[in-house]
C-alpha cells in the first residue's frame, strides 16, 4: 500500500568520528555502483554529489564515476521532491487543479497554470476574453523574465560570479512584487483559472509594470557589460556540454538548451496559442551548442519578453476577465477581500441578498465543480524551460481523470549523462545548471 | 472514454496525419481525433503487438523526429491505455499514438530502441502503473523511494499515509475549537482518495 511506516527510505545512517560525523550514503544507485567495483585493482572514484548541494538546483543527486579528472558515468537520481501531484488533481476538482501544477515547476508557475487551464477549456470548447488573453501573455512574459534572472543569478554563482548572484535577486524580487500586486501571492498563486484569470490587473499593477518596463532594459545593459564579456565566463562556459540539434531532438530536450543549438524552435513561435502570433518578436538561437550559448539564448530572451510585454500592455482594454458562461464562472467576482484572495464580503451579502438559486448555484460551483465533457486533449506552451504540456482525459466528471503533464524539466535532465561524461567534474556543475532543472518539476 | 470525436478533423498543418500512419500500419490500427477544438491532435489507436512498429513508423514515415513524451492512462477494467505522443519538426504537427493494454498482460514493448529519450517516461509509467517494457534495459523506479510498494498512478491505490498521518490544521468549521458548540457534529471528513471505512484494508 505504501512505504513501511516510521522508516524514513531517505535517511542516511551516521556515526560520530573525532573528525565530527561521517554518514553512510545509501539508496539510488550506489550500492550497486559500488559494490560492482574492485577497489584494489581499479582507479575508479565513485563521487556522490547531493541531494543537498549548493550547485543542484534544489534536491537533485547526481552518483558519479570518475576516472582521474574525468567523468566517466553520471546517474542522476531523483524523487526527492516527489509530491504526487498528478495523483491529487484527480481527487479535486477542475478549478482546484490549477493550484497543484502551479506548484510543479515553482519558477514558471503561470506557464504550469496556463497550459493546464487552456487543457480544460480546450475540453469545455470555451473561447477567453480578449483581456484575459493579454493578462495572461503579460504574466507568462514576467515570469519568463524571472525564471531566467534566477537562472543567471544561480548558474553565475556557481561560475564564481557572486555579483550575478545578488543583482539576479534584486530584479527578480520586482517580478515578485508585481505578482503579488496583482495575485496577492509572489509563488505558487494559482492566478490563471480555467475560464481566464482569478483577478483583473488594477491601475497600480498597469503602473507597476509600467516602471518595470523602464527599468529592466537598464538592468539587462548591466548584466551584459558584467558578465557577456566576461573572461572567467566564457572558460567556463564555452565549449562546455555540447548537445547538438539531432541529440536535443532525440532526447525530447526543448526550450535554450535546443535553441543554443540553433534550432528556432519556440512553442509561441511554432504552434501559438494566446496569439501570440500577432506580436512582433523574435526567436534567439546560437548555434555554439554549449553553456554560453544557452545563456546568451536566455539574455536575448529576456529583451523579447519586455518587447512582448509592451505590446500587450498597450492592447488592454477594459472588459471581463473570466468567461461570461455561469456553468464555469463563479457568479462572485474575486475581488481582494478580508482574507487576501477571497470574495469580497459585500459581494457575497449582495449574492446572498439577492436569490436563493444564485447561492445554491455558487455553493455548488465552487464545492462540486463544473462538469467537463468526456475527451482527450493535449495542450502545450512555451515555459521558460521548454515544451510544458499536458494531457488531459475527462470522464465527462467535474474532476479530472487523469492529467499528465510533460514537464521540461524532466525531460532535460535526461540529457545530463550525455552532456556531461568524459568531461570535468567542474563541467557537470556548469553543463547540469545550463539545462535549468527545477526539481519541483521533475519530479512534481 | 475512447470516444474523442469531438475535434475539428482536418485542421492545422498535420491534418490527416493519423490517417496516414492507421493507413501504414493496417489492420486493428485506428485512426481518431483528440478533442480541443483547434488543439485536436490526430490519434492513432494501435493493438499492443503492433506498438513498436507504429511509434517506427511515425518516426520514419511521418517525419516525427521528436519524441515528446510517454505516460498512461488507468481505463480498468478495460485496461491501461499508453500514450505517447510525437512531434514533426519540420511539418510542425503532432500526433498521438495509444495502445490498450490486455489487464491480464499488462507489458508493452518498449520504445528506447526507437526513442533514447523514452527511457525515463517508461521508467517513470511502470513505477506509477505496473506497467511493463519488455527490453528496456534499466526498468527501475524513477521517482519513488527504494522499497515502495504499490502504483500509486493506478485508480485502485489508496492514499493509505493520508489514514497515518492526517494533514496538519482545521479541515472544515469547529474543527479548531475542539469542546466548543457544534463541535463533534458533522461526520469527520475522509481525506481525498481514501474509501469510507469497511470498504478497504482489514476489518
Amino acid at each position: 500500500m505504501s512505504t513501511t511506516p516510521n522508516k524514513d527510505p531517505y535517511a542516511a545512517t551516521s556515526r560520530d568520528t573525532t573528525e565530527g560525523k561521517v554518514y553512510t550514503v545509501t539508496g539510488g544507485d550506489w550500492d550497486t555502483i559500488v559494490g560492482s567495483d574492485d577497489p584494489l585493482h581499479h582507479e575508479k572514484l565513485v563521487i556522490n554529489m547531493g541531494p543537498q548541494h549548493p550547485s543542484t538546483h534544489g534536491v537533485l543527486r547526481l552518483v558519479l564515476e570518475m576516472e582521474g579528472e574525468t567523468v566517466t558515468d553520471v546517474r542522476p537520481v531523483i524523487g526527492y521532491l516527489h509530491t504526487g501531484i498528478e495523483k491529487n488533481m484527480e481527487y479535486r476538482t477542475w478549478t482546484q487543479g490549477s493550484t497543484f501544477v502551479t506548484r510543479a515547476d515553482y519558477l514558471s508557475p503561470i506557464a504550469n497554470e496556463t497550459v493546464y487551464c487552456l487543457a480544460v477549456e480546450k475540453l469545455l470548447g470555451i473561447e477567453l476574453p480578449k483581456r484575459a488573453e493579454l493578462i495572461r501573455v503579460i504574466m507568462l512574459e514576467l515570469n519568463r523574465i524571472a525564471s531566467h534572472l534566477v537562472w543567471f543569478a544561480t548558474t553565475g554563482m556557481e561560475l564564481g560570479a557572486t555579483t550575478m548572484m545578488i543583482i539576479g535577486f534584486r530584479e527578480r524580487e520586482m517580478v515578485l512584487e508585481i505578482f503579488e500586486l496583482v495575485s496577492g501571492l509572489r509563488m505558487n498563486m494559482a492566478y490563471v483559472r480555467p475560464g481566464g484569470v482569478a483577478q483583473d490587473f488594477t491601475p497600480e499593477a498597469v503602473e507597476a509594470i509600467r516602471e518595470f518596463l523602464k527599468v529592466m532594459p537598464k538592468r539587462l545593459k548591466q548584466y551584459e557589460n558584467l558578465m557577456n564579456g566576461q573572461p572567467i565566463l566564457h572558460e567556463r562556459a564555452k565549449g562546455v556540454a555540447y548537445l547538438d540539434v539531432s541529440g536535443a531532438l532525440a532526447l525530447g530536450v526543448t526550450g535554450p538548451v535546443l535553441r543554443s543549438a540553433g534550432l528556432p524552435w519556440d512553442l509561441r513561435k511554432t504552434t501559438p496559442y494566446l496569439g501570440y502570433e500577432t506580436y512582433d518578436f523574435e526567436v534567439p538561437t546560437e548555434t555554439t551548442c554549449d553553456v554560453f550559448g544557452r545563456w546568451m539564448v536566455r539574455f536575448h530572451e529576456c529583451w523579447e519578453s519586455l518587447k512582448i510585454i509592451e505590446q500587450a500592455l498597450d492592447r488592454l482594454e477594459p472588459g471581463p476577465v473570466m468567461v461570461e458562461d455561469k456553468k464555469v464562472a463563479w457568479p462572485a467576482q474575486l475581488a481582494i477581500g478580508t482574507d487576501g484572495m477571497g470574495n469580497s464580503l459585500s459581494h457575497v451579502a449582495k449574492i446572498m441578498g439577492q436569490s436563493m438559486e444564485a447561492l445554491i448555484h455558487h455553493f455548488k460551483l465552487v464545492t462540486e465543480g463544473f462538469r467537463v465533457p468526456a475527451g482527450q486533449v493535449y495542450t502545450a506552451v512555451e515555459s521558460p524551460r521548454g515544451e510544458i504540456g499536458c494531457h488531459a482525459v475527462s470522464d465527462g466528471g467535474t474532476r479530472p481523470y487523469r492529467v499528465h503533464v510533460r514537464e521540461p524539466s524532466f525531460v532535460n535532465l535526461q540529457a545530463l549523462p550525455a552532456i556531461s561524461e568524459g568531461g570535468l567534474l567542474a563541467d557537470v556543475v556548469a553543463g547540469g545548471a545550463s539545462l535549468d532543472p527545477v526539481m519541483g518539476g521533475v519530479d512534481r | 472514454m475512447s470516444a474523442d470525436g469531438s475535434g475539428a478533423a482536418g485542421h492545422g498543418p498535420g491534418a490527416g496525419v493519423g490517417a496516414r500512419l492507421a493507413e501504414l500500419l493496417g489492420d486493428g490500427c485506428v485512426a481518431s481525433v483528440s478533442g480541443g477544438g483547434d488543439w485536436a491532435r490526430d490519434t492513432v489507436d494501435v493493438p499492443p503487438g503492433r506498438w513498436v512498429a507504429a511509434l517506427t513508423a511515425a518516426r520514419d514515415e511521418l517525419g516525427c523526429d521528436f519524441f515528446d513524451w510517454l505516460s498512461a492512462v488507468d481505463e480498468l477494467p478495460d485496461g491501461f491505455r499508453v500514450v505517447a505522443h510525437l512531434w514533426s519538426v519540420a511539418g510542425r504537427y503532432g500526433v498521438l499514438v495509444r495502445t490498450l493494454l490486455d489487464p491480464a498482460d499488462s507489458t508493452v514493448d518498449s520504445v528506447v530502441p526507437v526513442y533514447p529519450g523514452a527511457a525515463w517516461h517508461e521508467r517513470e509509467t511502470y513505477e506509477m502503473f505496473g506497467i511493463g517494457f519488455a527490453g528496456h534495459e534499466d526498468l527501475r523506479p524513477l521517482l519513488l523511494p527504494d522499497g515502495f510498494e504499490g502504483h500509486p498512478l493506478r485508480k485502485d491505490f489508496i492514499l493509505a499515509s493520508r489514514v497515518a498521518k492526517p494533514w496538519p490544521g482545521a479541515k472544515e468549521p469547529g474543527e479548531s475549537h475542539a469542546g466548543s458548540a457544534g463541535a463533534g457534529k458533522r461526520a469527520p471528513m475522509r481525506p481525498p482518495g481514501v474509501p469510507a471505512p469497511g470498504e478497504w484494508g482489514d476489518a
